[in-house]
């Protein structure tokens, strides 16, 4: 019954059912310390020569144009945005990128643009040991998850990148901390929808994890009475959120495909359709089997170890819901024929973080070692095996993130673009998205500054150039832009017609200036 | 339109959180029930059973009545005196158990409810006087539950739930139920917790010394029930909520849309009428005077909002605003819509309750007749607008025919008013 001038925590306990109580403050702080603290340590790392590895990619830099011709009121893009990606992700980048870029002005766009990913990553550190907390485990087991996500080579690597996946799995833990919630209150399902909704519009491909945060849902609210209630609100907060991007499209015109302009569904029909797959995981020369390496180059033990855990885990009750998200994760990268994003594994890794973590203190619990010696010793030589395998292992990953420096040729060209070149306002220039921005920010026109990319896939920009390639001033040759020279004939045109006019970085992957012989026939 | 975009927005995101209110968490919903009776008897009650030209449900309504399974209970028919076919049924009634019934004539010269439950009162020989409308259908065990809820919250008044049940009978009928499940399963508790409650027209019962001390109801308010909560909160009664879909009392929704706009006309110029009066500015709570604001002037902002909602987007749909514009004036839509989607979760609970088979086709009828339903709410909130301030006051009855029944026989046609 509910009752006038009876407090709130009174009629709850009358309600009979132990739960969190409202208001009450936790005296213990231990879990906030804790998991404060590692997640300190693991920015550090993190923070720490983040400007110098790993490589600046074409990807980061195109994030980073995008949020900044967000934040410039500039449309959605730095270029037609013809709804590739939902823009989540990079509006939020947007209201972070802008102060390195006001502190760091002279360090290469794409480095400075790293640290707003620092605050992202913080966040889902602690919501990693939230999770794990939340599913049960021990605080000890929680801190091993949050530290295998941490420290990670893999994953040092993948986070320090300007990833829109990095968003979208933020927010889509988000959901799951939420559906997780002690409390099971209507709002926080209402608001584990919007959490994912956003998850989703951050990137795409995130949607595959949201049977986890169902299964989260339906395991906590089950035999409580208001469960239909709580799958009415995560509904409600999941499709009122996700359709704006929808409405989006359809208030400019651009839902359903028709000539001469971009739309939604055309996006989605060529993402789904017509976008060639990278070949099997299993097969070692398809483009699948080769990124799938380098993922292993940098980490094994996350991704065999979180591969077990899963299999496991899909076993154990309280583990279920990353199990899910596991198990769709991995069957999605070994779909044959499908495409797999480089940034794909963004997503897996805090899962398979939580998944090991659990399975771990799973295994623990299962063994007992309380007071019988044996059981401690299967024990100590496991912990002892397994530290002296990862130990060696993730040391020599961590320290080259900590030590090497891969963006020097990318640094050095930029400082040339802004110092060296004359009359930058009137040149044109063609660069890789790396460069863009640097060059935009140097004082280059706008519409002078091109993505090699769009030379010869985006009737605007072709023609702004009325006179072909001729009207391009210089080139900057890049690894990034020299990749796929067969599928763009102008980029190779320019190649071929130009002059090295200053050349950075090794003779295997340097970065040219290149002037372009415009005299030749 | 970006502003009236966000007001409606806020607007409609608080109605929202507080009509789920009592589903918030498991907890919650538990504290909402009726706690189980000790099975001890100690109050006596005063049934009042207001009647008008509701000869065909009365007596059914008293048998029932007698039912109960509580010791101490008297049941006090009122009817006019101008109304001898009700009286004659009354009187009938009253001569099948003696000492049980007794029939109070109403003499004043307008007719109200008001009015009538005022005759009465000086006759209620009960600790606790209990009001039901003469086409109720009351549950045998309402009064042991309700007994041992005085006992056990020490409150002055105690509000049961009603619910109508006749879901079927109509396409706004479906929309009508619902209202009360969600306002007496939800929201009421709510108003309970927060100190600010406009009480339900009946199964509300009030200890009789409190009633007498607050001179019983106000004979010129259209909505004495909720006027009587206002002026019970405002003097720090305590008020006990509780629902439970076993005892609940069972009523019939307006036969017509035509009665249905009658009635909720009333009742927004009753709250209307309580709001003028001013009584709930004696609230000692800032947020419970401010909830008193927002509550009796509700009914004006939720049928404004319901029609201003679809308007606003079917301009931003055809008339080429901005991008951002017309996606903010999508805003409101997210409140409307989630409580839309929680109104099938609703009628589904609802269903499940009562017993009810509900087909896919009463979904169908509950989304498509949204927004009909609430154009008959925006039409009737402005008709009470209208009425106040020309000065049309008089009491405009909602005719009951027994479509909530269940035995045919008592189906017979009622005379309106």
């Amino acid at each position: 019954m509910t009752v006038l001038d009876r407090p709130e925590v009174a009629v709850e306990r009358a309600g009979g059912t132990a739960g969190a109580l409202p208001g009450v403050p936790k005296k213990n702080r231990t879990d906030l310390y804790l998991a404060g603290g590692l997640t300190a340590l693991c920015l550090v790392l993190l923070a720490w020569n983040i400007t110098g590895f790993p490589m600046a990619s074409d990807d980061e830099g195109t994030y980073l144009a995008q949020a900044w011709a967000v934040a410039h009121g500039k449309g959605l893009a730095h270029y037609t945005y013809w709804y590739d990606h939902p823009p989540l992700a990079w509006i939020q980048l947007a209201g972070l990128s802008w102060l390195p870029a006001l502190v760091f002005p002279t360090l290469l766009s794409v480095a400075g643009g790293r640290l707003a990913m620092l605050p992202v990553e913080a966040v889902t550190l602690l919501l990693v040991y939230v999770i794990c907390k939340r599913l049960g485990m021990r605080r000890w087991a929680a801190a091993l998850g949050l530290l295998t996500f941490g420290l990670s080579p893999l994953a040092l690597t993948m986070n320090r990148q300007i990833y829109l996946d990095s968003f979208a799995v933020m927010w889509m833990l988000a959901a799951l901390t939420l559906a997780l919630s002690p409390r099971r209150h209507l709002w926080h399902y209402a608001a584990a929808g919007g959490a994912a909704a956003i998850a989703v519009l951050s990137k795409e491909t995130m949607v595959i994890t949201l049977p986890a945060v169902l299964v989260a849902m339906w395991q906590k609210a089950a035999r409580s009475t208001t469960r239909p209630w709580a799958f009415g609100a995560f509904a409600s907060g999941l499709a009122l959120v996700g359709i704006f991007y929808p409405l989006y499209a359809l208030l400019r015109g651009e839902l359903f495909p028709g000539d001469g302009h971009v739309s939604l569904i055309g996006a989605w029909q060529f993402q789904l359709m017509s976008r060639s797959g990278s070949g099997s995981v299993f097969d070692e020369a398809s483009g699948s089997g080769a990124l799938i390496d380098s993922w292993l180059y940098y980490d094994s033990v996350i991704l065999f170890g979180g591969l077990a855990a899963t299999a496991v885990a899909l076993f154990v009750r309280k583990l279920r819901a990353p199990g899910v998200a596991g198990l769709v994760l991995a069957l999605v990268a070994i779909r044959p024929g499908g495409y797999l994003p480089a940034m794909y594994v963004v997503q897996v890794l805090p899962f398979f973080a939580i998944l090991i973590a659990g399975v771990t203190e799973f295994g623990v619990d299962k063994l007992r070692p309380a007071r019988v010696w044996w059981r401690w010793t299967i024990l100590g030589v496991a912990v002892v095996t397994a530290l002296g395998f990862v130990v060696p292992h993730w040391y020599v990953g961590d320290r080259r993130a900590l030590v090497a420096n891969d963006n020097a040729p990318y640094q050095e060209a930029a400082d040339y673009l802004r110092t060296r070149l004359p009359d930058r306002a009137g040149t044109t220039l063609v660069v890789d998205d790396v460069l863009w921005l640097d060059a935009v920010r140097a004082g280059y026109t706008r519409d002078n500054v091109i993505w090699f990319y769009k030379l010869d896939l985006d009737t605007a920009v072709a023609a702004r150039l009325a006179n072909g390639w001729r009207d391009v001033d210089y080139i900057v040759s890049t690894p990034a832009l020299r990749q796929d020279p067969n599928s763009l004939p102008t980029v190779a045109k320019l190649l071929t017609n130009s002059t090295v006019v200053a050349s950075f970085g090794p003779g295997s992957g340097p970065v040219e200036i290149r002037r372009v012989d415009k005299e030749n026939p | 339109m970006i502003l009236v975009s966000l007001v409606l927005a806020g607007f409609a995101a608080v109605t929202l959180w507080w009509t789920m209110h009592a589903w918030r968490t498991p907890e919650t919903l538990a504290s909402t029930r009726f706690a189980a009776p000790d099975g001890e008897h100690k109050l006596t009650f005063s049934l009042l059973v207001p009647a008008r030209h509701e000869q065909a449900v009365l007596e059914h309504t008293v048998e029932r009545l007698l039912l109960s399974t509580h010791a101490g209970f008297e049941i006090i028919i009122i009817v006019g005196h101008d109304d001898p076919e009700t009286a004659e049924v009354a009187m009938r009634v009253a001569a099948t158990s003696p000492g049980r019934i007794f029939v109070v004539t109403d003499h004043s010269e307008q007719k109200n409810k008001p009015r009538a439950l005022n005759a009465a009162l000086p006759y209620c020989r009960g600790d606790v006087v209990g009001v039901f409308d003469a086409e109720d259908q009351v549950d045998p065990e309402l009064l042991a539950h309700v007994d041992h809820a005085f006992r056990a919250t020490g409150a002055d008044v105690v509000q049961g739930g009603v619910q109508l049940i006749n879901f079927h009978s109509s396409w706004y009928s479906l929309h009508n139920c619902l209202e009360y499940f969600f306002w007496f399963r939800s929201r009421l508790h709510l108003h309970a917790r927060k100190g600010f409650i406009p009480l339900g027209g009946n199964t509300v019962f009030v200890r009789t010394e409190t009633l007498r001390e607050a001179n019983g109801w106000d004979g010129t308010c259209l909505a004495e029930d909720c006027d009587l909560g206002v002026r019970l909160s405002s003097r720090g009664k305590r008020v006990a909520v509780a629902y439970d879909s076993a005892v609940v009392t069972r009523e019939e929704t307006p036969g017509s849309v035509t009665a249905l706009l009658k009635q909720r006309t009333r009742w927004n110029q009753g709250f209307l009428q309580v709001y003028r009066k001013g009584e709930w500015r004696k609230l000692p709570g800032f947020g419970q005077r401010l909830l008193a604001r927002y509550t009796l002037t509700g009914p004006f902002l939720q049928a404004f909002s319901g029609v201003v909602i679809p308007i606003g987007i079917a301009i931003a749909i055809w008339a080429r605003l901005p991008v951002g514009v017309a996606l903010l004036t999508f805003v409101p839509v997210m409140p409307m819509v989630a409580n839309l989607v929680f109104q099938v979760v609703g009628l589904r609970d609802f269903g499940e309750q009562f017993d009810l088979r509900i087909r896919w086709h009463h979904y169908a009828r509950l989304i498509i007749g949204a927004f009909p339903y609430a154009l008959v709410l925006a039409v009737a909130a402005l008709r009470a607008v209208w009425r106040e301030y020309t000065g049309k006051r008089n009491w405009e009855l909602t005719a009951h025919v027994g479509a909530h029944l269940t035995k045919p026989a008592v189906a017979e046609s009622g005379v309106a008013a």
